[in-house]
């Protein structure tokens, strides 16, 4: 353990840690624009000189790529060292541009921060800047190659860590230049991250382009709902809108970054399609009208045709919260039928999952990195669960052997980013008995015998869910004897269900009925004949969910749900009397927000989806319902989303 | 006394030697007689008393360079010979194998043995063609006759030389950026350590040397160490140089001589004194990256250690000679623009700093300089040693003697606002 000295503080850490980071874990910040925790050492900004006063080694060194050893006599406000960074930033401003004022990386930049800090002024250079010419990397990132510090952060993380091939730089000298090989949009999955990774405007997030300025935004730990890995994220959110989303730090599941779909799929929390207001028939009512309806319309049903005939139905993407109440609903209806899911292959393959994982054989995200044997098994791996994809590129690239076993797809938009080798069957995969081996499955039912193969393989596990809380749905599935609603059907005694955020099949019987959807996306063609009830997204809740890891995690909301402020509908500026348009309405679209004070968010009636349940559960005879987490789930109450979770086998 | 020749020692007129000349001159017995009677170990010693030191301008010592490979590592282990000659002012190694190429192959071969060795390569730069053509025949020419490849001499020795061609600038003669270029990657430069005779090409151990070190490795072993190292003209020295001179001298020639020789005697003796009756004003001794030495220097002897001492470098030997007519600011301005446009792009004082130089000196030698910019100038002196690698430093070095020896005229620019050497023919 190398115990050394920076700034007049002792400091005391592991063997292997820089300089830089041991000076971080004593709450000095050096100056760095090249370095990044997730990134290889490059050593190439020379911004975090400091000076070595005693010890082994001696004079100004690079924090980043010096390992911190015994009897070292750090300074990192020595006039020498300060000289130097000084000069860089000093060197960096002779190509920068005074983008700052259009620049939406202004607030959340670290040339900003290092410059100011650094104490730069004027500017002594008499000579003309570099610029570029900027390219079109497709829809998400905005390219602007003037503002570059030549950090070489992108290339790294592009190339390096995500093992894409169409973008690196090229170029030398002040010419050097960081974009695309050819034309076009950008390929890799995960490219992204270079929005969140360059310390300066050079990539900045094309959907939220001159919106709002950091210091603006609201935002919240919150987990993706795109798939079962759960990486987290930070919503940020301006003026009832979700701007932009980005990757937040966890070192258990995604590390530092996200793909590019939980970054930019966020077209359906503010899509003006989106149904926010409660209606029963097609026809808007208030919440609690519609709620009344429902309940009348469930207790009807029931009377003619029992509890039995009427399914409930979650889903993979229903938060943990939502899934329990579910289980408690289809209590208060005693008999009614309780569905997790909508298809029966995905049902049971959730099911089989929660039966078969438990704390020694669930392999985590970081279990992956370090196995040194890997089989991918039925699975379209950059579809299901993209982040997994580089967890495995980690491993591939400490030596690890990784195996296609054939069936798996490669169909998807993306090629794998790591080598593999394509085998025929299980068999050939060369597990040796107690290494440290995983299997990753896609998620739906496995052929019969291929589970029992693999539990007896003596690997860890990957058994992806079909939805971002797959795993608690298939273990309520599983404690509660659910089967999902195709089954129900085909057993022939359900004859109508109540949805709560539930995908219901395309193909039901004709006549059976859809009591009501509680949902945050329109469901056609069933809305207009059923009551339905807005619900938030994830962004907008506080609520838990499991990944495949069975780790929860616990989001919050980061923006409350409502009509965004930019696009308001023209009702909402009315004066006067509900509805009445004013004359103005010919100027189109108003400049300013509305002028008229209300009580309520317009659009803004969604409610969680287990506070709906819990509702509906209440009217129809159940008891109230204040805290969703009860029994062994009541450790996850006060679950710290900023923490990393917990693996919920232990509960 | 007719002075004893190691490297020039086969040369023709005009023309290249023959593999069958050289054979008959000696060539390639010093290699039969190492896998036949020495071992790899011995061959290494020899190196290592000979005093040799790297001929590509940092002048490190061969012996102990090759003493770093670890020896019990498995793996393959690399030789790379490095013939990326870029460095302003320097021709020796386009002349030595366009002239010979067989030193080389012989020495090379002689290196790897002592390594363990199985495959080496040549690194040529763009513009050798000459010479990698000459190397190309002369590498099939050895495996021929059974000295290169399969079982050397009938002996238990294999060695495949490799020639490569660059595709890159100048960064690529330094050797961790050689490296990740013969990698197939940008040659960027990799931070030491480790260093290559732990990890380099491919991880593995790998030894670059300069194609004049090498070519003098046949001659150590076949005459042994003490007369190359008595070869030398001053007894901190070892073994001759070749010392490429261009400039205002009256002919410019590449000469082998002895290590010591004095700068006078290399111009006056061997390049027939200053060119049209010009005064000596300064020259650089070592190629583009040492500082100017002046009239006061002539008698310096031209070894390592000697030529550091008074503050600067032996470097490549490449000499150049700039006389009374020639602007000096007008000189290192030419220089650093040569810097400023190979930085590979890696580290900020590099990539930034050259050019905030250049402009300065432009500014300066346009008439347009300022008084702070000399202290502009040696703030960039300074830091720029804190870059990734030594080409920064390197392209201050001229810079640096230039305010060192050379200040007066500098504030001359300032003071006038105009070059005080215009019009007077030089340049």
């Amino acid at each position: 353990m190398p115990k050394l000295i920076i700034d007049d503080i002792p400091v005391d850490v592991a063997p292997g840690t820089s300089v830089l980071e041991a000076a971080r874990s004593v709450g000095i910040t050096i100056p760095h624009f090249c370095y990044h925790p997730a990134l290889a050492i490059a050593a190439a900004c020379r911004l975090c000189a400091v000076k070595l006063l005693d010890g082994p080694v001696k004079g100004i060194q690079m924090s980043c790529s010096l390992p911190a050893q015994d009897g070292m006599v750090v300074s990192t406000t020595d006039p020498e060292a300060l000289k130097l960074r000084e000069l860089v930033i000093e060197w960096l401003m002779i190509n920068h541009p005074h983008d700052c004022p259009v620049c939406d990386e202004g607030g959340e930049c670290l040339l900003q921060d290092f410059t100011i800090a650094g104490g730069h002024s004027r500017r002594r250079y008499r000579g003309k800047k570099r610029t570029f010419k900027n390219q079109y990397l497709g829809e998400g990132i905005c390219h602007e190659m003037n503002r570059c510090i030549e950090c070489y952060r992108c290339v790294r993380f592009y190339q390096d860590y995500a093992g894409g091939t169409d973008f690196g730089v090229t170029g030398s000298a002040g010419r050097v230049y960081f974009g695309r090989f050819a034309d076009g949009a950008l390929e890799s999955p995960f490219s992204g991250n270079l929005v969140d990774i360059c310390p300066t405007g050079v990539f900045t997030d094309k959907t939220g382009r001159f919106r709002a300025r950091y210091w603006d935004y609201q935002f919240a730990p919150s987990v993706c709902p795109r798939c079962s890995v759960g990486c987290n994220t930070s919503p940020q959110a301006y003026q009832r809108e979700v701007i932009k989303i980005v990757g937040r730090r966890n070192d258990q599941v995604n590390g530092w970054f996200i793909c590019d779909r939980g970054r930019f799929d966020k077209g359906y929390i503010n899509a003006p399609e989106r149904p926010r207001e409660p209606m029963i028939d097609g026809t808007p009512a208030s919440y609690d009208e519609a709620l009344e309806a429902l309940t009348a319309r469930i207790s009807e049903f029931v009377t003619v045709n029992g509890t039995e005939s009427l399914a409930l139905v979650g889903s993979p993407r229903l938060s943990l919260e939502g899934c329990l109440l579910l289980a408690e609903l289809a209590q208060v209806l005693d008999g009614a039928q309780l569905c997790y899911f909508g298809d029966a292959s995905l049902a049971r393959g959730s099911v089989a999952a929660a039966t078969l994982l438990n704390e020694q054989n669930a392999a985590s995200m970081r279990d992956v990195e370090k196995a040194d044997c890997i089989a991918l098994v039925s699975l379209d791996l950059m579809e299901e669960a993209p982040m997994l994809a580089l967890s495995v590129r980690k491993a591939r690239a400490a030596g690890a052997q990784i195996y296609l076993v054939a069936g798996t797809t490669e169909a998807s938009a993306a090629p794998l980013p790591f080598q593999y080798r394509t085998v025929g069957s299980l068999d050939e995969v060369p597990f040796e008995g107690g290494s440290k081996g995983v299997v990753v499955c896609g998620a739906g039912e496995q052929e019969p015998g291929v589970l029992a193969q693999i539990a007896s393989l003596g690997a860890k596990l990957v058994l992806l869910q079909p939805g971002p809380n797959g795993f608690a749905a298939g273990l309520l599935a599983r404690q509660h004897g659910a089967v999902s609603l195709s089954e129900a059907i085909a057993a022939g005694k359900v004859k109508g269900a109540v949805a709560f955020e539930a995908d219901l099949a395309d193909a039901l019987p004709t006549g059976f009925m859809v009591l009501g959807i509680a949902d945050w996306q329109a469901c056609p063609p069933y809305r207009d004949a059923a009551v339905f009830l807005p619900t938030t997204v994830w962004a907008e809740s506080c609520g838990t969910s499991i990944n495949f890891e069975g780790r929860a995690q616990r989001f919050e909301p980061a923006l409350k749900a409502g009509l965004p402020l930019r696009g308001l509908p023209e009702k909402y500026y009315a004066h006067g009397a509900e509805g009445v348009a004013r004359e103005a309405a010919a100027v189109s679209p108003p400049a300013h927000p509305p002028r008229i004070p209300r009580a309520e968010i317009p659009g803004g009636q969604e409610r969680e989806c287990w506070r709906v349940i819990a509702a509906l559960a209440e009217k129809l005879g159940g008891d109230r319902i204040a805290e969703p987490l009860t029994g062994k789930w009541s450790k996850l109450q006060h679950l710290d989303p900023e923490g990393g979770g917990v693996r919920v086998f232990s509960l | 006394m007719e002075q004893e020749l190691v490297l020039f020692k086969h040369n023709r007129k005009h023309r290249p030697v023959t593999f069958a000349e050289y054979r008959k001159e000696g060539g390639f017995e010093a290699l039969e007689k190492a896998v036949k009677k020495m071992t790899p170990a011995e061959v290494q010693q020899a190196v290592i008393d000979s005093g040799l030191r790297g001929r590509g301008g940092a002048g490190f010592p061969t012996g102990r360079k090759w003493s770093f490979v670890p020896r019990d590592l498995p793996g393959p282990r690399w030789l790379i010979c490095n013939c990326d000659e870029m460095e302003p002012g320097t021709y020796k190694d386009r002349l030595l194998l366009e002239h010979n190429p067989y030193g080389l192959i012989e020495g090379m071969t002689l290196a790897c043995y002592a390594l363990g060795v199985r495959h080496a390569f040549i690194f040529i730069r763009k513009g050798y063609e000459k010479a990698a053509e000459n190397l190309a025949r002369g590498i099939a020419e050895a495996k021929g006759a059974g000295l290169l490849g399969e079982r050397i001499l009938g002996s238990e020795v294999s060695v495949d030389l490799d020639l490569h061609l660059s595709a890159g600038r100048y960064i690529c003669g330094e050797e961790t950026a050689l490296i990740n270029a013969l990698e197939g990657k940008r040659p960027n430069p990799r931070s030491k350590p480790p260093f290559p005779a732990v990890k380099g090409l491919w991880q593995g151990p790998t030894v670059v040397n300069n194609v004049e070190t090498l070519a003098a490795v046949p001659a150590i072993v076949a005459n042994g160490p003490a007369w190359y190292k008595g070869l030398a003209r001053i007894p901190e020295a070892a073994g001759t140089k070749l010392f490429c001179v261009s400039g205002s001298v009256a002919e410019r020639v590449c000469v082998e001589l002895p290590l010591g020789t004095p700068l006078r005697e290399i111009i006056d003796r061997y390049c027939g004194g200053m060119r049209d009756g010009k005064k000596f004003k300064a020259c650089i001794p070592g190629g583009a990256s040492t500082q100017f030495l002046t009239a006061d220097h002539l008698d310096v002897p031209m070894d390592y250690e000697t030529v550091a001492k008074v503050g600067s470098r032996l470097g490549s030997g490449g000499v150049i000679v700039f006389d009374e007519s020639h602007c000096l600011v007008a000189a290192t301005l030419n220089l650093i623009t040569f810097f400023a446009r190979e930085s590979c792009g890696w580290c900020t004082p590099c990539r930034e700093g050259l050019p905030f130089v250049k402009e300065i000196l432009q500014r300066i030698e346009a008439g347009r300089g300022e008084e702070r910019d000399i202290e502009l100038l040696r703030e960039h002196i300074k830091y720029l040693n804190y870059s990734f690698c030594a080409l920064a430093p390197g392209a201050m070095a001229p810079v640096d003697g230039l305010l060192a020896h050379f200040e007066d005229e500098v504030r001359e620019h300032i003071t006038k606002g105009c070059c005080p050497l215009a019009g007077k023919g030089g340049n």
